[in-house]
């Protein structure tokens, strides 16, 4: 009896071990990082210190050291051309700095937030990383893990990023992250044959937008494809109706949870209502719930005719195009959110857009063992995500591929007609709202991310969920 | 004398074994201790603490963790959905096992196709079936959805991974698809344990084939059943790889385990200290369990 009980004992500890792997990240991590499928650029050789003529010359930015220095760089830039985008701008500082060694490391997308946790748990944390802002930038400031770089913005050079950019990559009043891939805007994605075949217009207010709806489902077309497994994907209808009936007013109320603001105010409401009221009309795909969007199955829906309006953020102009041109030259267009025509009578703005406007931003982690600042790295790391990163060739490469800087001017000449409008619409937007599920805590991210499950899936009532939002932020206020 | 020698010799041999046993074990158990027995210390250690997983300090929380713990409804929820999936993974898992064993067994040789194709699955990696049965689930173009649409004769959709409860069910029976074949070879092996002789001896004094599989044959495989069902006990309160990859605990949470449940609080929600907790749960959860279970189902080791 004994020996069984030391066996199950033995199985169960086996059973834990890998739970046991976070409790510990500190032993483990290291290796883990290091046999992470990466990439290094290692540019170390270039002795030749009689090249004068560097990029940075006659700029006004920080002297950087003549001594050896190593750089770690995380970025998420695994496939091409943001690798080579990357690599290239990497390159180009080596170069110009021979004694500065940059330890580039392409991190896999879906893992990337759990490395950084138990890269910066087992203080393996890079010295330059990429994220996409949020509540989780606030986290990593507040554990030390970035460097404050207001003083250091305002007074060296820097790529002129517009507004929405720099208040993304700002948390408390602190600068936190240079901006370095790009706007995304999101907007309803619409095959236009379908719409000239059935002879619709586009929609400008939400009652027109019903009135399309109504005419594409007695047509027998699903009005929205909708792959709502991914949960952020439903969230984009929440987020858009919120913001039409009541601006930010309520969210923003909502996030501080003072002076009355709550997620069961009447703008949440209302979204909640109009969003069960068309899965009730049959305006989503049957099975929303279970379609996801990381094998783009609400494009499937949109390519094989079965539905006609995409909610989508921008980044599915470059997906559509690489799987056929051809077909979205001829069939894909976009319009904005229509307006909400009671809330604008009543004064709310009807421009506030939903998206990001730093796509990523590289936040930098330049301390010495004792805590304080290493300036002379910070120095380094400041001047190759400003110059280098974010230079006319880095960004002309990225305009190839089809991002736009969040740079100002580059809402000109932009080729793609769908693009062009997408970020035309940003550029005039009164406000840019970050995704909720990026901008919320992280422990209210997931029970947003499960009430929009809950809500398309009629589970539970727009009240219900907000009571649930409510609980979660406070929660998180509170700590 | 000679007696003398031969007890010297008996010891030395006992004591060379010991040695080259040490020598042998070292290694395994270096790793166990420090990948297994101080993680789940550690574990220990951090679930009393606040800490976020990335920061240097943690806040001593003393029980603070385990009192949220006691009320944390999603917790026992997820606890709830571990115990339905163990039960009806013991359910289905083993005496299908145990049935496809018993064919296997009474075919011999000539089934040898069968038990190359129904061990199978077992070989496939958790994530690749988990992709699998998401595209043959699919509610667009998924395998199950277009049989039915083609029956139906217009688009129809049959919702197995986004609606509760059929998500949970849905992956109670993918996992039983993956680990049957487990217990069956295990069973192979358990019948092939059998001696012979007994079955000969079965015949001779005039048993059927039936009554020598009902009366002597399974319950021989007493213990055998144990030791599947105690694996199959803890192998699903500590499921965690295919679950995430087809469903990561939704739709809304309906098919969130323990496992997952700690992975989300730890990696996603800057949690760590509390995800230790459920992790340490867990842990006295499992064991508590699988130590009952041994206790009330006793059954003879050896005939």
């Amino acid at each position: 009896m004994k020996k069984r009980v030391l066996a199950i004992l033995c199985s169960s500890v086996l059973a834990v071990s890998m739970l046991a792997g976070c409790g510990s990240a500190a032993s483990n991590a290291p290796a883990s990082a290091k046999t992470e499928t990466k990439t290094e650029t290692q540019t170390t050789e270039a002795t030749d210190t009689s090249a004068p003529a560097k990029q940075t010359d006659g700029k006004n930015l920080p002297v950087l050291t003549t001594e050896p220095l190593t750089i770690t760089l995380w970025d998420i830039s695994t496939e091409e051309p943001n690798k080579s985008i990357a690599e290239a701008a990497v390159a180009r500082f080596t170069a110009d700095y021979p004694n500065i060694t940059v330890n580039q490391v392409h991190q896999q997308n879906d893992t990337y937030k759990q490395q950084l946790i138990v890269a910066m748990s087992s203080g393996q944390c890079p010295n330059i990383y990429g994220h996409w802002g949020g509540g989780p930038m606030a986290e990593y400031y507040k554990s030390g893990h970035a460097n404050d770089i207001t003083e250091m913005y305002a007074k060296y050079d820097h790529p002129e990023y517009v507004d929405a950019a720099v208040a993304q990559s700002t948390f408390d009043g602190k600068m936190l992250a240079i901006p370095y891939s790009g706007l995304t805007g999101c907007d309803i994605f619409y095959n236009k044959t379908i719409f000239a075949e059935l002879g619709l217009e586009v929609p400008t207010t939400i009652d027109e937008l019903e009135a399309v709806c109504e005419t594409l489902k007695a047509n027998g077309i699903i009005p929205f494809t909708l792959a709502n497994a991914s949960k952020w994907t439903g969230s984009m209808y929440y987020m858009y109706l919120v913001a039409r009936h009541s601006g930010n007013a309520e969210f923003d109320a909502a996030y501080t949870q003072e002076n009355g603001g709550t997620f069961t105010s009447p703008a949440f409401i209302y979204a909640g209502e109009k969003i069960q009221e068309w899965v009730k009309k049959g305006y989503f795909p049957d099975g929303v719930n279970s379609l996801s969007a990381d094998d783009n199955q609400d494009r499937a829906l949109l390519y094989d005719g079965s539905a006609a309006m995409m909610l989508h953020g921008s980044w599915q102009v470059g997906g559509i195009k690489a799987d056929n041109e051809e077909w979205y030259n001829e069939n894909i267009s976009v319009f904005r959110f229509p307006e909400d025509s009671e809330a604008k009578a009543a004064g709310v703005p009807q421009n506030v857009e939903i998206g990001t406007a730093i796509g990523m931003g590289m936040s930098f982690n330049c301390f010495k063992e004792d805590g304080s600042v290493d300036q002379e790295l910070l120095d380094a790391c400041y001047v190759l995500a400003t110059q280098y990163f974010n230079d006319d060739t880095y960004n002309a490469a990225q305009v190839a591929a089809g991002t736009v800087p969040s740079i100002k001017g580059f809402n000109e000449n932009i080729e793609d007609p769908n693009n062009k409008y997408i970020i035309d619409e940003f550029f005039k937007a009164s406000n840019v709202q970050l995704w909720y599920d990026q901008y919320l805590p992280a422990s209210v991210t997931e029970v947003h991310k499960n009430c929009m499950t809950e809500l398309f899936g009629l589970e539970k009532t727009p009240k219900e969920i907000g009571e649930e939002q409510d609980a979660a932020m406070k929660k998180a206020l509170a700590e | 004398m000679e007696k003398g020698r031969n007890i010297g010799l008996a010891r030395a041999k006992a004591r060379s074994t010991a040695k080259a046993a040490t020598v042998f074990l070292l290694p395994a158990l270096i790793l166990i201790a420090i990948f297994i027995v101080y993680p789940v210390f550690d574990t220990f250690a951090i679930s009393g603490f606040k800490w976020n997983g990335i920061s240097a300090d943690r806040i001593y929380n003393g029980l603070g963790n385990w009192k949220e713990l006691l009320h944390d409804e999603m917790f026992w929820k997820s606890f709830e959905h571990n115990l339905i999936v163990m039960v009806c993974s013991i359910l289905l898992q083993i005496p299908i096992g145990m049935l496809l064993a018993t064919f296997l067994d009474a075919g011999g040789k000539k089934f040898n196709f069968f038990k190359i194709i129904w061990f199978l699955p077992y070989l496939m990696s958790s994530v690749a079936i988990a992709f699998l049965f998401v595209y043959a689930l699919a509610t667009n173009g998924g395998l199950i959805s277009s049989l039915a649409t083609i029956i139906n004769g217009k688009r129809t959709t049959i919702d197995l991974l986004g609606k509760a409860p059929n998500a949970l069910y849905t992956i109670i029976g993918v996992m039983a698809w993956q680990f049957t074949p487990f217990y069956m070879v295990y069973f192979i092996a358990g019948y092939g344990n059998i001696d012979t002789t007994i079955y000969e001896a079965a015949i001779i004094d005039g048993a059927t084939r039936g009554q020598y599989l009902r009366h002597i044959a399974i319950p021989l495989l007493g213990p055998i059943f144990k030791t599947a069902c105690t694996m199959s006990l803890i192998g699903s309160l500590k499921y965690f790889d295919m679950i995430w990859n087809m469903t990561q605990g939704g739709p809304a949470g309906t098919t969130e385990l323990m496992a997952t449940y700690m992975y989300k609080l730890s990696f996603q929600q800057f949690n760590m200290g509390y995800g230790s907790t459920v992790a340490a749960g867990m842990f006295i959860l499992i064991t508590a369990i699988a130590l009952l279970f041994n206790k009330v189902f006793k059954v003879k080791e050896d005939y």
